[in-house]
């Protein structure tokens, strides 16, 4: 369930900042919702990734669909590999570290206090 | 232990983020993969739907508002209250649609495109410098700045551009921008100025000096006037007016020709392809079915995407012109108005030479004129590969021009100097010519308007709703004595430079020739009474011909007909080679391969059209035949000219002795007969070997398979297609060069009609559906409505979409 709402707020988190802000601000986001919930690592990890992936997934998806795959019919092919898997595991990767990194960070702190 | 992860954890991520902020360099430019993947800034935001909303617009620096019509192909109308505003708009409008492509021609133009691409372009850019290109527009710029009008449209223009540079954002950068990683810089009118300079460098810097030099030593003069004569007499010239010259010409001291001692060991750069031409013709009412004259242009250039053309029309109070605008220069280029219509074609005219410099020691400070040591200019040139520490190269500036090779570039030898005159290097504002011509409203107008140009010389084209049609072969060129303009110069004697050139009263040029019709399609420009020495590096021998018969023949024409001629097929070379060699082959000794090719051939209509087999056999068999012949021009050690095709075909039928027909490879001494039989049978040879490996049958188009190159090389963002015709042919579709702008213009009494296409598309954003689709129109020789509306009003029905840009 935590994992759940966790991946939800990165979500959504991501997506509110992204509108307006570069794309790394979603490790910012990630890292802050990483430190907000108190879960264990490989779950932040998780929530991180899934969160990124599904919503960087969602708004190509849309971006495609309502575009005819006039883009990623041609710049797919400038890849070796499928560009909505590539693109998953790019931005997956950035909110799951950062959100890894969060929890840490969080875990380092309740051991001291 | 735990403070080592959570500080590796936090470094990871950080390095990470780093990694995808950054391009990379691994044998492939790999671009910013975070920021370029993104779907809300990314490539994906490059994705553009068919419809679009209206737009309301608002920038600095309009004083009234801007009405914009988009047509059903995205073509914008512009209609503005003034030409400030008019010109402004046009920058803008043409940045939005086209601004990666506007500044990557100007950046090879100015010799810049390794700041892109990386150290692979360096040599091609070392060439560019080399050759005087910003020199060039520095100096057009000045004498533009002179010019109260061209300077207004050149600087209005330029904020324009600037205009729409400043409203970027990452997300709405253009899609190459985010791949090769890089951002604008700001437009200013000496691009416009760079852009002029580099169509002039596509189209007048053909040249063969350094090749025809060494022919000359090698060959004799005899054997030099056989194979490339300066005119080949075959069909009519552009301008056919015998005894018409009535002026008195400029006349100048006759100096005899000194060639240099020694061959020229360079390595000359890259020719533009000879296929770059053009068609240009106007019939007149008498002609015509519906009593008005029809002008016709389409220009043959490398046909690449984002597309050379960008149709716009352009309307204020004073101004209303439609037609194909450069991308990167105010106004239209080839178009019409309400009372005229123009068009260009290349005049081919040589308008460079080669002068050997001697300089007085190795450093190249002072070099030798008239007895006279002078001192050389020198220009330290910084080209700032990416990728790559910044390498510098030295260009030295005398006073013909730079010196484009020495020992460091393309020569081989500390002795051998060449410094470049070149016309486009001399003052001008074209941009005149075409703000005028846009505005012109009768032949006196048109004539007026061409007195500003100098370069690329150009065969403009002219009709009037008046019934006027015209003719005019305009450009700056020098007073040649015979013979000058085709070998290297002396450069140490000042008798040797140009001392005078053809006063523009004098440049050739007609009006309403009895015949009903001008045209011109880059043959030689004059009849021989004509008083000045014209030569250049080749001029076209079939295409002009083909054009004035079907021109000649026609009666009541119409538009349609004016379309079926630019799309004609017919291969009039083939018509006048082919049946004479099938003739000299020997049937008896054919093998399968060899019947099949003999029968299509046989069968052949002399039509490059999409399907035809024979036109395949016909290019496989010229393929092999000149290299044959020519053996000891391909394969020689120096450089050499290329004999013309017609040169080449008219010698196998009256010179087949001729002793550049023996194939210096065997024992035997082959005559032409014998090279007809060799190079049939290798012809086929490479049709089986063609259909071996696609698994096709030979039909032209598949065998010539055209290319529409993206400027960057990126495949996926090019396209192959199907299509007829080829070099030669009006048609002039070869492989990479082909009709790059297709238009038709009906000037009638009640409004002026036009049609027109171009294998393109009005967007040159790889990811909109206006990018590409018009080619496949262009290919079906089918043409747009080219709508021509005087009010935003009236546009309506036509309309696709629309926007206001106004004063913020």
């Amino acid at each position: 369930m935590k994992f759940l709402i966790q991946t939800l707020a990165t979500l959504i988190g991501c997506c509110i900042v992204q509108y307006f802000l570069p794309w790394w601000t979603l490790a910012l986001v990630a890292f802050a919702v990483g430190y907000y919930f108190n879960t264990t690592g490989i779950v932040s990890f998780a929530a991180g990734f899934i969160g990124v992936g599904i919503l960087w997934l969602a708004m190509a998806y849309y971006i495609d669909s309502s575009t005819q795959s006039v883009i990623t019919s041609k710049v797919s092919r400038l890849f070796p590999v499928n560009i909505f898997m590539f693109m998953v595991l790019v931005g997956g990767l950035v909110g799951g570290f950062a959100s890894l990194s969060g929890t840490l960070v969080k875990g380092k702190k309740m051991a001291r206090y | 232990m735990q403070y080592l992860k959570v500080f590796a954890s936090v470094l990871f991520t950080v390095a990470l983020v780093y990694a995808l902020n950054r391009s990379w360099d691994f044998g492939k430019p790999i671009p910013p993969l975070g920021k370029f993947l993104d779907p809300f800034h990314g490539f994906w935001k490059n994705a553009e739907r068919k419809n679009r909303p209206p737009e309301e617009i608002s920038l600095p620096g309009l004083a009234e508002e801007v009405s914009i019509v988009y047509d059903s192909v995205l073509i914008p109308h512009l209609y503005a209250k003034n030409e400030k505003d008019l010109f402004f708009a046009q920058g803008y409008i043409t940045a939005k649609y086209r601004l990666w492509q506007m500044e990557f021609q100007t950046h090879a133009a100015a010799g810049r495109i390794s700041e892109i691409i990386g150290a692979g372009a360096i040599d091609f850019d070392r060439g560019q410098r080399r050759l005087g290109m910003v020199y060039a527009s520095q100096n057009s710029l000045v004498e533009m700045e002179k010019d109260s009008t061209a300077k207004m449209i050149a600087h209005r223009y330029s904020d324009g551009v600037n205009a729409y540079i400043n409203s970027l954002s990452y997300e709405k950068l253009p899609l190459e921008y985010k791949l090769l990683n890089y951002w604008p810089e700001p437009w200013t009118p000496l691009k416009s100025g760079l852009l002029l300079k580099y169509m002039a460098k596509t189209l007048n810097i053909g040249d063969k000096d350094f090749e025809m030099t060494n022919a000359l030593k090698l060959f004799g003069k005899e054997s030099l006037e056989i194979l490339y004569p300066d005119n080949e007499h075959v069909g009519d010239p552009i301008v056919d007016n015998p005894n018409g010259w009535k002026s008195k010409p400029l006349s100048i001291d006759n100096v005899p020709l000194a060639l240099p001692k020694d061959f020229v060991q360079i390595k000359p750069l890259e020719q533009p392809s000879s296929d770059i031409g053009s068609n240009n013709w106007a019939v007149s009412g008498s002609k015509t079915a519906s009593g008005s004259p029809i002008l016709c242009n389409d220009p043959h250039l490398e046909l690449n995407l984002p597309s050379i053309w960008y149709i716009i029309h352009l309307n204020a109070p004073g101004y209303n012109a439609m037609g194909a605008s450069l991308p990167g220069a105010p106004a239209v280029i080839s178009g019409f108005n309400d009372s005229i219509a123009w068009g260009e074609t290349n005049a081919q005219r040589d308008v460079v030479d080669w002068f050997k410099i001697e300089f007085r020691d190795k450093s190249k400070n002072e070099y030798l004129s008239d007895g006279q040591w002078r001192p050389a200019k020198k220009v330290i040139e910084k080209i700032s590969a990416k990728g790559k520490a910044d390498t510098y190269d030295t260009v030295i500036y005398t006073h013909h021009g730079p010196i484009t090779y020495d020992d460091s570039y393309h020569g081989d030898s500390e002795k051998n100097h060449y410094a470049f005159r070149w016309i486009a290097h001399d003052p001008s504002k074209e941009l005149l010519t075409f703000y005028l011509l846009n505005k012109a409203k009768n032949h006196g107008d048109y004539m007026n308007a061409l007195d500003h140009y100098t370069s690329p010389a150009q065969n403009f084209v002219f009709a009037s709703v008046n019934g006027d049609i015209a003719m005019r072969i305009q450009g700056k060129y020098p007073v040649r004595r015979p013979n000058e303009g085709r070998f290297v110069l002396d450069g140490t004697k000042t008798s040797n430079e140009w001392q005078a050139f053809i006063p523009n009263n004098q440049n050739i040029a007609y009006k309403n020739p009895s015949r009903g019709f001008v045209s011109s399609a880059n043959q030689y420009p004059v009849d021989d009474t004509y008083p000045y020495y014209v030569t250049a590096t080749n001029f076209e021998a079939y295409r002009n011909r083909r054009i004035n018969q079907v021109l000649g023949n026609l009666k009541s024409i119409t538009p349609q007909d004016m379309m079926k001629l630019q799309a004609d097929n017919f291969n009039l070379k083939a018509s006048e080679s082919l049946p004479g060699w099938l003739k000299m082959l020997d049937s008896t000794k054919f093998t399968v391969e060899e019947k099949t090719g003999y029968q299509k051939l046989k069968g052949w209509d002399f039509n490059n059209s999409i399907s035809s087999e024979g036109a395949s056999y016909y290019e496989a068999w010229l393929r092999a035949i000149y290299p044959m012949i020519w053996d000891e021009v391909v394969e020689s050690k120096i450089s050499l000219p290329a004999p013309t095709a017609y040169v080449t075909i008219k010698l196998i039928k009256e010179k087949p002795g001729l002793s550049f027909f023996d194939i210096q490879a065997t024992v035997e001494k082959e005559t032409a007969s014998d090279v007809v039989r060799k190079s049939f049978s290798d012809g086929v040879k490479e049709i089986g070997k063609w259909k071996e490996e696609k698994k096709l049958n030979p039909e032209w188009a598949d065998f010539k398979d055209s290319y529409i190159q993206h400027l960057a090389r990126l495949e996926p963002f090019s396209y192959h297609v199907k299509h007829g015709g080829n070099g030669s042919i009006v048609n002039a579709h070869n492989k990479r060069n082909g009709p790059s702008w297709r238009m038709v213009v009906s000037l009638e009494k009640n409004g002026v009609k036009a049609w027109g296409v171009y294998p393109g598309g009005q967007s040159g954003n790889p990811g909109s559906p206006y990018y590409y689709n018009m080619i496949e129109v262009w290919t079906a020789d089918h043409y747009f409505d080219l709508h021509f509306n005087t009010s935003a009003t009236s546009m309506r029905p036509f309309a696709l979409s629309s926007s206001i840009i106004k004063s913020n």
